[in-house]
């Protein structure tokens, strides 16, 4: 239903270079254009453009163009143009006010301490729905939230999330005799993924989908989830140790050493190329200050790994090391060419010794990706005309599917290798690379 | 909002209750048995969709479970705006769960939908023995505060049916008429809930 969605906007714009709907292009061309004259107020912004999708359902209905056309034809190119004109007035409609940015900066500011100390135990998590590869895949999938453009595609990154955390609950249904919890198991799951993911804008993406997805589609299944997101996000926002199954002093006590403990990387992170930063701090506040507690009487801090046995690694040990890895040698490769090519006597253009320092790479995967994303989209539709726009180019659904594709096959392997391999791999790879 | 067109209904319910009340095994017993041809339901794990054919329409349930847990109480409100009916779950061998309904139907009947068809389930009517909650003492309260009540099974699927079939028959035909709905048919049921409780 929802997959064919490149080859529908294609369809959609294909429509509007006939020359027969000169009409519709004219008035979606002006529509655009009046909204620079306005002030930005979300409110009104929204309705706007709900308004102007409805007017120009009746239009497309009416049209020669479409005469005979079916609802779902009728639905696709509504799908079509508000990807067309979200993807036009996104700086516009994005995150615009103020107060978004800064509630936005809040809950993310919240989230990362909680991070530090919140276990699923704390929301009452039943085990059997600790499932550490579907959250993963559940986290990714929220992340992408912010990678796109058009609300559609947002409301789909939370409709992946939450179907990943829909089918745990049903295998967990299947397979073990724990009585299904409905709701009682979906929200604390949904909770606690959305604190590990901390996905960026949060507040600002949810409002966005809320004021501009068309509003005949944020009807049923995906208007259930997305309450959820909308409920988790309010829940994590008042969350105090009265909402947690905490101690109220150790709740207390875990959030101000979190507080610290973030004020203290902060000032690490203006100390740039401190090396023992680059490799355990920088690129993984939130967990630095577990690493920390547990290294410093051994005197372990900077180097977390360097006595670890294969069989004290988990999963996630595997994935932050194999992170770290892919940080070390894309750092260590361009050292190397910096060296050499300073060492050389011959009068080349020295590159530029890679930006790849610490505080860059902690997120720099996640966001060159999402920055992929952003790319795909935007510069497909800013400041250019139907006319110009080429079917390729539009192709952000099968990207998206990829990434999940891409995603699950990951956390496959880092389950089918097991940690030990999966360690031997990335020493031997590492080794490799330093010879 | 129930929404009409061509005799069929859409109705969004939500489901109330006390955490292991049973809310979302009651729905599953309803939404795997009905068979109604060329609909589709959807069988989530918290959200479902389900069609039943009553006398004159065809109604289509979405329906929204809500996590129980007192820690989440105040979250309900995004969930029940604008729904049509509500089912209040509670377990009748859990005299705290009776009280946790009662506390639902009070802030429905303060901040939702005054349209809004209520039931209040007493659910897992097949544990006789460890009964805390009698079916009159319920019985009075419904009728009291102008909902309809049923004793239910999700483990024998008694009245699971009947429930969701008494509320497609109770929600408004036309969307501003009727807002007297709670209280007609009030003895149907009734009778049903002795019958039910009586044989399990």
């Amino acid at each position: 239903m929802e997959n064919s969605s490149s080859v529908t906007f294609y369809d959609f714009l294909d429509k509007m270079r006939n020359p027969s709907s000169l009409d519709l292009v004219r008035s979606i061309k002006s529509f655009i254009v009046s909204f620079s004259f306005h002030a930005a107020n979300p409110e009104n912004n929204g309705k706007r453009v709900q308004e102007f999708f409805s007017t120009m359902e009746a239009a497309i209905i009416d049209h020669p163009l479409w005469a005979d056309a079916s609802d779902e034809e009728i639905d696709r190119a509504m799908e079509g143009l508000e990807k067309y004109v979200m993807t036009k007035l996104f700086a516009r409609t994005f995150a615009v006010s103020p107060e978004d940015a800064m509630i936005d900066q809040e809950i993310s500011e919240k989230i990362c301490l909680l991070q530090t100390f919140l276990r699923p135990e704390h929301l009452d998590i039943p085990a059997v729905l600790r499932n550490e590869s579907s959250w993963l895949l559940a986290e990714k999938e929220l992340q992408k939230i912010n990678a796109f453009k058009t609300p559609r595609e947002k409301l789909l990154c939370i409709m992946s999330c939450c179907r990943v955390i829909n089918n745990l609950l049903l295998n967990a249904s299947l397979s073990e005799d724990h009585v299904p919890g409905g709701a009682d198991d979906f929200l604390p799951v949904l909770i606690y993924i959305t604190i590990k993911a901390n996905p960026p804008r949060l507040h600002s993406n949810l409002r966005f989908i809320q004021l501009y997805r068309r509003q005949e589609k944020l009807i049923s299944e995906a208007a259930y989830y997305f309450t959820n997101l909308i409920s988790a996000k309010s829940f994590i926002m008042d969350l105090s140790a009265k909402s947690v199954s905490m101690d109220e002093m150790e709740f207390e006590k875990s959030m101000e050493a979190a507080r610290q403990a973030n004020n203290s990387s902060q000032v690490e992170h203006s100390l740039a190329l401190d090396e023992a930063s680059m490799l355990g701090e920088h690129a993984y506040p939130a967990t630095a200050t577990t690493i920390e507690t547990e290294t410093t009487t051994s005197g372990r801090l900077n180097y977390p790994y360097m006595e670890a046995e294969p069989g004290e690694l988990t999963v996630e040990d595997v994935e932050r090391l194999l992170k770290l890895y892919k940080d070390v040698v894309t750092k260590y490769t361009s050292l190397c060419k910096t060296v050499r090519y300073l060492s050389m006597p011959r009068m080349g253009v020295i590159p530029p010794p890679s930006r790849g320092t610490g505080a860059l790479s902690s997120q720099s995967e996640e966001t060159s990706a999402n920055a992929s994303h952003q790319a795909n989209s935007s510069s497909i539709l800013e400041g250019t005309d139907f006319l110009s726009l080429e079917p390729q180019e539009t192709s952000e659904d099968v990207h998206h599917k990829g990434e999940v594709q891409r995603s699950e096959n990951c956390t496959k392997e880092v389950h089918k290798l097991g940690v030990d391999e999966m360690e031997a791999k990335i020493v031997k790879g590492f080794q490799q690379n330093t010879d | 909002m129930a929404t009409t067109g061509n005799k069929s209904i859409n109705a969004k319910l939500v489901l109330l209750g006390d955490v292991g009340a049973g809310k979302s095994s009651l729905v599953l017993r309803f939404v795997k048995g009905q068979f109604v041809e060329f609909q589709e339901s959807t069988i989530g794990a918290a959200f479902f969709s389900q069609t039943l054919a009553v006398n004159d329409a065809t109604v289509k349930f979405e329906i929204w479970d809500t996590a129980g847990q007192e820690r989440y109480h105040s979250l309900a409100p995004m969930y029940y705006r604008g729904a049509a009916a509500a089912i209040i779950v509670y377990d009748i061998s859990n005299q705290a769960s009776f009280e946790r309904a009662k506390k639902w139907v009070q802030e429905l009947q303060a901040q939702g939908n005054p349209n809004m068809v209520m039931a209040l389930a007493g659910n897992k009517a097949d544990l006789v023995d460890a009964r805390k909650v009698t079916a009159e003492e319920a019985q009075v309260y419904a009728q009291e505060n102008g909902l309809f009540f049923m004793e239910t099974s999700a483990k024998t699927a008694a009245n699971v049916n009947d429930i969701f079939f008494e509320i497609a028959k109770r929600l408004p035909r036309v969307q501003p008429a009727q807002n007297s709905s709670g209280m007609v048919l009030m003895d149907r049921p009734v009778e049903r809930t002795a019958a039910a409780s009586c044989c399990s």
